[in-house]
């Protein structure tokens, strides 16, 4: 046989989809061109069409009666437990939810007592210094007092007086 | 009615995904719509690759199921037989990988001293009651064309049931099977090509 009217393994490979309808216009007309010319491609194309119209042969198998009545009450029981899933979801989120709300007013309240209890039993470091403020900011002045006798003298003779005369406009 | 974002994608035109966008709205008559218009389909292809119609109902059943489970995130990005096709197509493979692994298990069991027929003798007696050189009864030819295609592997069975019984193009089956559509025309090819070479006696 003449090489030109062989088929390539490219071409071999075509005639299915030359069959099916899926080749381009260009690959179509030089396929056939091929064909006129090969008595052993046309053999190719008429023993791919005969032994594909034997697949028409297979059993068609119907689904039996019950398949369809199966089938859907497998999807009810699919849609009933989905919305059960979803109640059951929804409950467990919203029980979660409460649970988590009154975990978190437990810890406000228990830290609101713990402070206010803290608070009112431990004594506060800065309250004998707030007592004795009034000394604490004179102190270097009554550093300069010798003793208590003496200030009682000084207000015997009324220095102190004098002073708030002074003061006064 | 279907309105929406989804007016504007290619696929909505078709009355199946018409159907399947009236189940994720809720309305459980269209899935019973969609149920009846796919299942001798479905139970069909799934039984020419498991030769077994408990087992394609199943399974054709499991498919159903898994549309509706995925009724709520569904976007029509294809036609709806592409879509089912594909699940389909998942499934049995994952089928045949578990039957793949109980077999193994089976076959290493019947290794440890079974006296039974082995594969090779059981085919040429299968093969002998089947003789080409005379003319076929319908029940006969069934048979042979079932067990041409069991020849076939299942992802070329696959191609040829789709291509041959549910008309779908290259592009489609591609889309089901995760080909593109270069692989598929190969696919088939081969699958054909394999057909032809069990057939040809049949048909001289």
């Amino acid at each position: 046989m003449d090489k030109t009217t062989r088929l390539t393994p490219e071409q071999r490979e075509n005639l299915v989809a030359y069959l099916d309808g899926e080749l381009d216009e260009e690959t179509v007309e030089i396929l056939e061109a091929t064909l006129a010319k090969s008595p052993e491609a046309r053999h190719e194309v008429d023993m791919l069409m005969r032994t594909w119209a034997l697949m028409d042969e297979l059993p068609q198998p119907n689904p039996s009666q019950e398949f369809t009545v199966r089938t859907l009450t497998a999807v009810k029981t699919e849609a009933l437990t989905e919305q059960n899933g979803n109640r059951i979801s929804w409950y467990r989120h919203a029980r979660r939810g409460i649970m988590l709300g009154g975990f978190a007013i437990l810890i406000g309240v228990a830290a609101f007592l713990g402070y206010h209890a803290t608070y009112s039993l431990m004594p506060d470091e800065n309250e004998p210094i707030i007592q004795e403020l009034e000394v604490i900011e004179n102190l270097d002045n009554y550093s300069d007092v010798r003793d208590i006798e003496f200030l009682r003298e000084l207000a015997r003779e009324k220095v102190f007086d004098e002073e708030s005369d002074d003061k006064t406009p | 009615m279907v309105s929406g974002n989804t007016s504007q994608l290619p696929y909505v035109s078709d009355p199946d995904v018409q159907l399947m966008l009236r189940a994720k709205g809720g309305d459980d008559a269209a899935f019973e719509q969609l149920v009846m218009n796919y299942q001798k389909r479905l139970v069909g292809i799934f039984y020419h690759l498991v030769r077994d119609q408990e087992a394609a109902e199943d399974l054709a059943q499991e498919a159903f199921l898994r549309i509706y489970r995925a009724r709520e995130g569904y976007r029509p990005t294809a036609k709806f037989s592409t879509w089912l096709f594909r699940i389909a197509s998942n499934l049995a493979s994952n089928k045949r990988r578990s039957w793949g692994r109980r077999k193994e298990v089976s076959l290493n069991l019947q290794d440890s001293g079974g006296l039974g027929v082995r594969p090779q003798e059981k085919l040429l007696a299968d093969k002998s009651a089947l003789m080409p050189n005379r003319q076929l009864d319908k029940s006969e030819v069934q048979s042979v064309v079932q067990k041409a295609l069991e020849e076939l592997n299942e992802r070329q069975r696959l191609a040829l049931l789709l291509h041959k019984f549910e008309g779908m193009s290259y592009a489609d089956i591609g889309e089901s099977m995760d080909l593109t559509p270069a692989a598929v025309k190969s696919l088939l090819s081969r699958a054909r090509e394999n057909l032809k070479g069990i057939l040809e006696p049949y048909v001289r």
